[in-house]
């Protein structure tokens, strides 16, 4: 699983598509210049706008190398040489999994230290309101990653079910906007303007809501801009929540894959 | 050789072709630049989808979304501050600047550019006072430790609203946040009707002079100038009344008699003139666009 | 034990729309160590099949197989196994001694025995100039020595190689008949698919030979040879007559004529046999004269 982890991390650096995506992060110096385009708040709008940047390239990541990270090797046939070698399919596909994670930490750990500078130059330039709470601002990265690592895991999943290109791709940027927005429809549905719909529809969206990654809980942007307090519980119920989850994406993606037909 | 011939004759077709087309480009660019340039504001503001659309598509970027909406909304505003003095295709959709601002606060409820900004064109403007303050105390929920959101609610209340309960409640909450005692002694003074002239110039003037941003402080200094001429003008009426016993009729008659050396313009176009109860008012009602001036 | 055992092996492939394919039938087959086996059959016949069954790649309908022993269900099977998939492709983004340290490394090949090993086989294989380029920029004869360097890096018991010829120069399928030699001299086990029945004439053991998933025929190709003899062609210096005469005998009759030399005193410079060759015999076999 190392051997399959290390060559995939490998093959990312060497991909073309990390290269274009590397070329977005040039943007992170521009925004100081940007943020002076804010009236009231300068240093907050640098740190939506770098944590925004973060997240953006995170999920181009996920959802181009994770999506596609078992495409490529079922479509080129690597999967021929790869799988006849003496490893387990789910060795193989969490080595895939892991490879991707491992790189969206070290990018995540990367461009949140660039944007950490970036950031502080701008508060020093222009002093907030409200000192930028850094724990806040590195947590947020962190459960960005950890958000985006979990998409990966989805994507991985959808990849296992099919051998196309288009259910991984766009299947994963469906789970993402769907994973980002079910918590806010969950919370309309058992609401009080809300009880005029149907019994079954909020039947429906609120077991859609515990099947659907729930990936709002991993957004603390607004912690990070504005330094609000985070709550110890709430982060630690979240990562646990994200091991859970990945864990069963997981473990689902490599039966299926076990079962899978290298024809 | 032939091959060759028509080898090149080919590739100098294509090069040809460039050059024209290159040509029909430079030609095409300049009246298109001017026509998107001259597109009204209105269309540049655009028709958005709402809110809940943008709460789904926005997914994990509901502050970079909302902070977009408000700089589209303050694009528009610098836009009219700049055109404003020669002259407006369009009265400005004030409406639509309301919805935005609305839409962005949903999205994020901490933006302060989205109230500041609310704050600076919906009283001013359009006199929305009581959706300015319903606004800013839907922000004094999340932004807990601002004293800018009851400090602005404080000066609608009793400048605009003439809600001196509530103004006196808002002022305290301001002092009690930013620490300054100095608020808590501002709502008493609004009482006063003719100190109201001078404290609204004292906060424009303060707002004023701590704004960054161009378009904002623009319509500061502009709304400066007119409260200024208002201030002018209720002096001249002052000495006008002590000298003769009576309100003067007429902004005229102040400067036929001396007590007011010119009559001040009114930077928004408009002409000033003296309400029933003596008042001094203009006819732009301080803001552009109005219709029929 | 034997390097291979394959008992009732079945494999049908589910099309869309209800539609299948029986590319396996009942396969039964057993290799021996330093045992070299052909697998002979027309485009479509299963030989591919039955290798990915073999290596774990598809999961056979019924039926089992065992490679050293060890079923092939488990992925340890695939421990003693080289495996050469037919038209290979490898991580292109890596260079030919990376993607032989990632094999070796996945067979547990120790650091200094695996640098070894990579710098013989990149050398034996003639890549050892390229072995710095990544694989994306390779020729298609070479990759197929780069699926044949890794096949023989982790130095494993028993090779299933399907179609290893396909690609190579001829010098390189000179190469790897020598290789396949050599390594039935160390007691291996090689499996290999082909449609090239000369292959199978100068290296082969035994051949089988498949059509339409069906095994036909596993014979000796020596057995062939002898059988597949139809005459024999002598050269021969008769007593009176200065120069050598040829003249083809059949071969019930080579004992009669033989005698007749000898009585008469000519002198018999060559006895050459003159044989169907293996194509013959595979092509009565597809054409269905045999069996
Ligand atoms: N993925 C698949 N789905 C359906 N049928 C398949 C699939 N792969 C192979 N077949 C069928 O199985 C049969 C055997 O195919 P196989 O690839 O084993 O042939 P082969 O002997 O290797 O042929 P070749 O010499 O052309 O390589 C063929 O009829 C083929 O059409
Ligand atoms: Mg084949």
């Amino acid at each position: 699983m190392f051997n399959i982890m290390s060559i995939t991390l490998k093959g990312i650096f060497r991909d073309r598509v990390f290269h274009g995506i590397l070329v977005v992060a040039f943007i992170l110096p521009l925004i100081p210049v940007i943020s002076t385009l804010s009236m009231r708040q300068v240093t907050e709008l640098s740190i939506t706008l770098s944590l925004s940047l973060i997240s953006f390239i995170l999920l181009l990541l996920a959802v181009f190398l994770g999506g596609t990270a078992l495409w490529k090797d079922i479509e080129r046939r690597y999967t021929y040489s790869v799988l006849s070698l003496p490893i387990t399919r789910s060795s193989y596909l969490l080595g895939r999994f892991f490879g991707n994670a491992l790189f969206m930490l070290i990018t995540a750990t990367l461009l949140g230290c660039v944007a950490a500078v970036v950031v502080w130059l701008v508060a020093s330039g222009s002093p907030p309101d409200r000192q930028v709470v850094w724990m806040n601002f590195f947590l947020a990265v962190f459960f960005d990653a950890m958000k985006y690592i979990l998409l990966v895991a989805v994507a991985v999943l959808f990849s296992t079910v099919s051998s196309s290109f288009f259910l991984p791709i766009f299947g994963t940027i469906s789970a993402f906007l769907v994973g980002s927005s079910s918590q806010q429809v969950y919370d309309y549905v058992n609401s009080q303007p809300a009880q005029t719909l149907s019994l079954l529809t909020r039947k429906t969206a609120s077991s859609l809501y515990y099947v659907l990654p729930n990936f709002s809980a991993f957004d603390l942007k607004v912690n990070a801009i504005y330094g609000l307090p985070l709550s110890l519980k709430g982060l630690f119920l979240t990562v646990v929540y994200g091991l859970v989850y990945g864990g069963i994406v997981l473990a689902l993606s490599s039966v299926i894959f076990a079962k899978k037909e290298m024809k | 050789m032939k091959g060759l011939n028509q080898l090149n004759k080919g590739l100098l077709r294509s090069y040809l072709s460039l050059v024209l087309l290159g040509l029909c480009y430079l030609l095409l660019i300049v009246p298109f630049t001017g026509y998107m340039h001259s597109k009204p504001f209105i269309e540049k503001l655009g028709h958005l989808p709402r809110v809940e659309v943008f709460q789904f598509v926005a997914a994990d970027q509901k502050q970079l979304v909302s902070a977009s909406l408000v700089m589209k909304v303050m694009m528009y505003f610098g836009g009219l501050m700049e055109q404003n003095q020669v002259k407006y295709k369009l009265p400005p959709d004030y409406p639509a600047m309301s919805r935005i601002i609305h839409g962005s606060v949903k999205l994020d409820p901490y933006n302060m550019d989205a109230y500041y900004l609310a704050q600076a064109f919906l009283v001013w403007d359009i006199g929305a006072y009581k959706i300015a303050n319903d606004l800013l105390a839907y922000g004094m929920k999340y932004r807990t430790w601002d004293w800018y959101l009851p400090f602005f609610a404080g000066f609608n209340s009793a400048y605009f609203l003439k809600d001196y309960e509530s103004a006196a409640k808002y002022y305290q909450m301001a002092a009690d946040l930013s620490g300054q005692p100095m608020f808590s002694t501002l709502a008493g003074r609004y009482m006063h009707k003719s100190g109201q002239t001078v404290l609204a110039l004292s906060y424009l003037s303060a707002m004023e002079k701590s704004e960054k941003n161009k378009a904002i402080k623009k319509s500061y200094s502009i709304r400066l100038q007119a409260l200024q001429a208002v201030r002018t003008i209720e002096v001249a009426r002052d000495s006008y009344l002590e000298a003769t016993g009576r309100q003067p009729a007429s902004v005229e008659e102040l400067a036929r008699s001396g007590h007011l050396v010119k009559i001040p313009a009114d930077p928004y176009g408009g002409k000033f003139f003296f309400e029933v109860e003596g008042r001094v008012s203009t006819t732009s009602e301080f803001t552009f666009g109005k219709p029929g001036k | 034990m034997n390097a291979i055992e394959i008992t009732n092996l079945s494999k049908t492939y589910k099309g869309k729309k209800f539609s299948t394919v029986e590319a396996l039938k009942n396969l039964n087959l057993t290799v021996g160590q330093g045992e070299i086996f052909g697998f002979l059959g027309p485009n479509g016949a299963g030989k591919s099949t039955t290798i990915k069954a073999l290596v774990g790649l598809i999961a056979p309908t019924a039926g089992s197989a065992t490679v050293m022993g060890v079923d092939i269900s488990s992925h340890e099977a695939r421990r003693h196994v080289g495996y050469l998939p037919e038209n290979p492709a490898f991580y292109d983004y890596l260079t030919a001694e990376e993607y032989l340290a990632f094999v070796g490394k996945v067979f547990h090949l120790p650091e200094s025995l695996l640098r070894e090993q990579s710098e013989r086989v990149l050398k034996l294989l003639e890549l050892w100039e390229a072995r710095k380029r990544p694989i994306r920029g390779y020729s298609k004869g070479m990759v197929q020595r780069v699926g044949l360097a890794q096949v023989l890096i982790h130095d494993p018991d028993v090779y299933i190689l399907d179609e290893p010829m396909s690609g190579l120069d001829p010098v390189g399928r000179a190469l790897v008949k020598d290789i396949m030699l050599e390594l039935k001299a160390r007691g291996k086990c090689v499996f290999f698919s082909t449609h090239i029945t000369a292959d199978v004439e100068t290296v082969c053991d035994r051949v089988g030979i498949i059509l339409k998933g069906e095994l036909k025929s596993v014979e000796h190709v020596d057995k062939i040879m002898t059988e597949g003899v139809l005459g024999y062609n002598l050269r021969i210096r008769t007593r009176n007559q200065p120069e050598l005469v040829e003249r083809y005998v059949a071969k019930e009759d080579l004992e009669m004529v033989m005698q007749k030399l000898f009585t008469a005193g000519d002198e018999i410079s060559l006895i050459e046999p003159s044989r169907k060759s293996l194509e013959d015999f595979f092509l009565d076999i597809v054409k269905g004269k045999i069996c």
